[in-house]
């Protein structure tokens, strides 16, 4: 019996060093895929879209509070031709639906990260200007800043979303916002300063509804199986 | 004259028509019209409409201008009609989404324009969808319980292929008494299930969308449906059933009432009641007890308490020792009862007169006492007596039967003198005769003296005349003879000695003879003996 026991040990040691191994090499269950790892075939393309559309759509949904919240005179009623003009004015966005459904894949996508990033600065100043204005309520600064939050994350989401795309080879490589974000920035990044805060949540509420958009229609367009 | 006043009349008339023209044409500028609201059911195009002002009496343009951001220059609606009157429809190539648009409408005649404020608009605020459609409802029926299913479709022109629109449902439904409805909510699915549904009430529904975040559309038209009533299935259901199993339980029932002796002995039995072993309760309670007291009394020590009998008996008692045993008068008494001795009990003799004596001594009943006597006879006879002689046996049977001659006859009335005697273990029988009723007893006496009376405990007073053997004793006859054939005592003396008087011969007629020698002898022969005894002792010893 114990000339046995040896080999025996040492067989339960490999077990479980083995277990372990893969374990820590993440073995088909690893949930979120970190960047620029090939491998990573954890979540379908349909459920990273489900993901960033309704991330996109709470987003939305927080800034359309915040709007409603910020001015006490509804959007409609506003006389004068007050045009306020966006700092993402210049960036193209499809106005229609078919103007949408014509864009390609990779353009669609583009726009939605230029959008994203282009707000990422301009919400983090907000959120801050109105944590030191005392006028609003602890309600509305904790939206702002969650508001800035899930444009980051859903920054980050859309571009995962697109390295699948690309490579699954749904897209070209062409969408130059993944080597380089800040490219996408606009070149006088400085006009939303000017901005009141009011038209930074007027402005917002529109491009996030934009981005919700978009992403639904890319999504219904490659992976029309669920939900359309 | 008249035609004056007609003329006159005529001017008024046309004076006033033409005043009251003048007011009604008003030419005066159309009022300002009012931009009332815009609406987009799908996100693609819209609808805008006013309100016209007065139009001051002249027939009023209206026209519709905007003006849009990223979009030179002032325009005019494109659609004025397919809205229905003071409208205006955008169609697809005029709708932009994300773009304010300032809308502005201008009443214009003849005299003049009025223009309305600016209308600030933007699509993505205006959309409010169409109802939805085909709301159909139905009552899915399934084992456990029924639910409600309830399916519709989306409004006629959305788009819901494309994800350019996500369409929320929420429908409300409510029952056909109650006003009050409940709301739930379906997200984007086009069929809901409610459970928990009541039988037989009729449910009505209503469905209503939106768009995104825009504005919930209008309820559609009530569609209603009733639910079956399961009530009365069940009640047959139960019907049958209870039918069922009371077959089998008047079948019980009878069969318990039929069998019911049977029955109350399967659940009640009877509880057997004391018993003892080789005795039998029906032979006892019939009367037949001479096994049982052969079984009871079987082995066991009882003093002897005889059974007395009517005290009317005589008997004889026959002692050794000349101790008798104690006549006492009060254990007598204390056995009123007759106890049944077997023969086997005690030696022989001394049984039957001991039943006899306590028969005859306490006064009670004597029902059970016959019984003995035959029974009593027939032991004796089997019997043997070590110094008895046939003819003592012969005697206790006639005593026996004599006995059992007067004890039918009389009642005894207690007496003293029968005394009742315990014996344990002698040999001897006892036999006692008293004198007192011996009127009627008729003893056979061989060799024997005439006991003329018996005084005390163990006195007698002899006759010394010899009997011929085969006399009997008449009393009555002995007292008339009475000075002729016997001596007088002259004393007694002390317990065992009796005096006899020479008797002078009487003046009595009857044969005098010379008595006295006899009485000498026997008074001689009793003086040696030393005890006085009715038999001579030669026989018996």
């Amino acid at each position: 019996m114990p000339g046995s026991i040896g080999p025996v040990s040492v067989v339960w040691v490999v077990l479980v060093y083995l277990l372990f191994c893969s374990r820590l090499l993440g073995v088909g269950a690893a949930p979120i895929c970190t960047n620029a790892q090939a491998g990573c075939h954890a979540l379908s393309l349909a459920n990273l879209f489900d993901r960033v559309i309704q991330h996109s759509a709470r987003m939305h949904g927080i800034s359309n509070d915040l709007h409603s919240e910020f001015y006490f005179l509804p959007s409609k009623n506003q006389i004068g031709r007050v045009s306020r003009n966006c700092h993402t004015s210049n960036i193209f966005t499809p106005n229609g639906k078919e103007n949408a459904q014509r864009m390609a894949r990779e353009e669609l996508t583009e726009v939605i990260l230029k959008l994203l990033v282009a707000w990422r600065d301009p919400l983090w100043h907000f959120q801050q200007s109105i944590a030191h204005h005392h006028d609003f309520n602890n309600f509305s600064t904790n939206k702002a800043l969650e508001m800035s939050d899930m444009v980051h994350e859903l920054r980050k989401g859309v571009e995962k979303v697109a390295e699948k795309m690309q490579m699954m080879g749904i897209i070209s490589n062409s969408v130059s916002s993944l080597a380089s974000p800040e490219a996408l920035l606009p070149s006088d990044s400085a006009e939303w300063r000017l901005m009141k805060d009011y038209d930074l949540l007027y402005c917002f509420r529109r491009d996030s509804n934009k981005v919700q958009n978009y992403l639904k229609i890319l999504k219904c367009r490659i992976v029309p199986e669920h939900g359309c | 004259m008249m035609w004056r006043d007609l003329r006159l009349a005529v001017l008024v008339l046309l004076c006033a028509a033409v005043k009251s023209n003048s007011e009604l044409k008003g030419s005066s500028p159309p009022g300002k019209p009012v931009l009332l609201s815009c609406r987009s059911p799908e996100k693609e195009t819209f609808t805008c409409w006013w309100q016209p002002g007065s139009d001051g009496g002249l027939p009023t343009t209206y026209k519709l201008y905007y003006e849009r951001e990223r979009l030179e220059g002032v325009h005019e609606c494109p659609d004025y009609r397919s809205a229905g009157s003071n409208s205006c429809f955008f169609n697809k190539s005029h709708t932009s989404i994300w773009v304010d648009y300032y809308l502005t409408v201008v009443a214009s005649n003849a005299l003049g324009n009025a223009t309305s404020d600016v209308f600030k608009m933007d699509v993505m605020q205006i959309m409010k969808p169409n109802v939805p459609e085909n709301v159909t409802l139905l009552v899915v029926e399934t084992e456990d319980s029924p639910y409600l299913n309830i399916r519709w479709e989306h409004p006629r022109n959305t788009d819901t292929e494309s994800g350019w629109v996500t369409i929320k449902y929420e429908l409300r439904v409510k029952q056909e008494n109650n006003n009050k409805w409940k709301a739930y909510m379906s997200g984007t699915q086009t069929h809901f299930s409610l459970y928990s549904i009541t039988p037989g009430v009729v449910y009505t529904v209503q469905v209503r969308c939106r768009l995104d975040h825009g504005s919930w559309s209008d309820w559609t038209n009530s569609t209603h449906a009733k639910v079956p009533n399961h009530v009365q299935n069940e009640i047959s259901f139960w019907i049958l059933v209870a039918t069922l199993s009371a077959i089998p339980f008047m079948a019980a029932m009878c069969i318990l009432v039929v069998k019911r002796e049977n029955v109350k002995q399967c659940v009640l039995p009877p509880v057997p009641g004391p018993k003892i072993r080789g005795v039998d309760f029906h032979l006892l309670m019939s009367g037949q007890y001479e096994d049982t007291t052969n079984t009871l009394i079987i082995n066991q020590n009882f003093p002897l308490m005889v059974g007395w009998k009517n005290q009317m008996e005589e008997y004889l008692i026959v002692t050794e020792n000349g101790i008798g045993p104690p006549l006492d008068a009060s254990n007598c008494q204390k056995r009123k009862k007759s106890l049944i001795i077997p023969a086997g009990f005690c030696s022989d003799w001394e049984i039957e007169c001991k039943s006899t004596h306590i028969q005859n001594d306490c006064a009670g009943g004597t029902k059970n006492e016959t019984g003995n006597f035959p029974k009593n006879n027939k032991s004796l006879s089997g019997e043997s007596l070590s110094n008895a002689e046939p003819s003592k046996l012969q005697k206790q049977q006639s005593l026996g039967q004599n006995l059992m001659n007067t004890e039918a006859t009389e009642p005894s009335p207690l007496n003293q003198e029968n005394d009742v005697k315990l014996f344990t273990n002698s040999d001897y029988v006892d036999i006692r005769k008293h004198v007192e009723k011996t009127q009627e007893v008729n003893v056979k006496q061989v060799d024997y003296s005439r006991v003329e009376e018996v005084n005390g405990d163990n006195v007698l007073i002899l006759n010394n005349k010899n009997l011929p053997f085969n006399s009997y004793m008449d009393f009555q006859r002995q007292e008339e003879k009475l000075s002729e054939d016997y001596s007088r005592v002259k004393e007694v003396d002390s317990n065992n000695v009796v005096v006899l008087q020479r008797q002078d011969v009487s003046a009595d007629t009857k044969t005098p003879h010379a008595t006295g020698a006899h009485k000498m002898g026997v008074c001689t022969e009793l003086i040696n003996s030393g005890y006085v005894d009715t038999i001579p002792a030669s026989p018996l010893m």
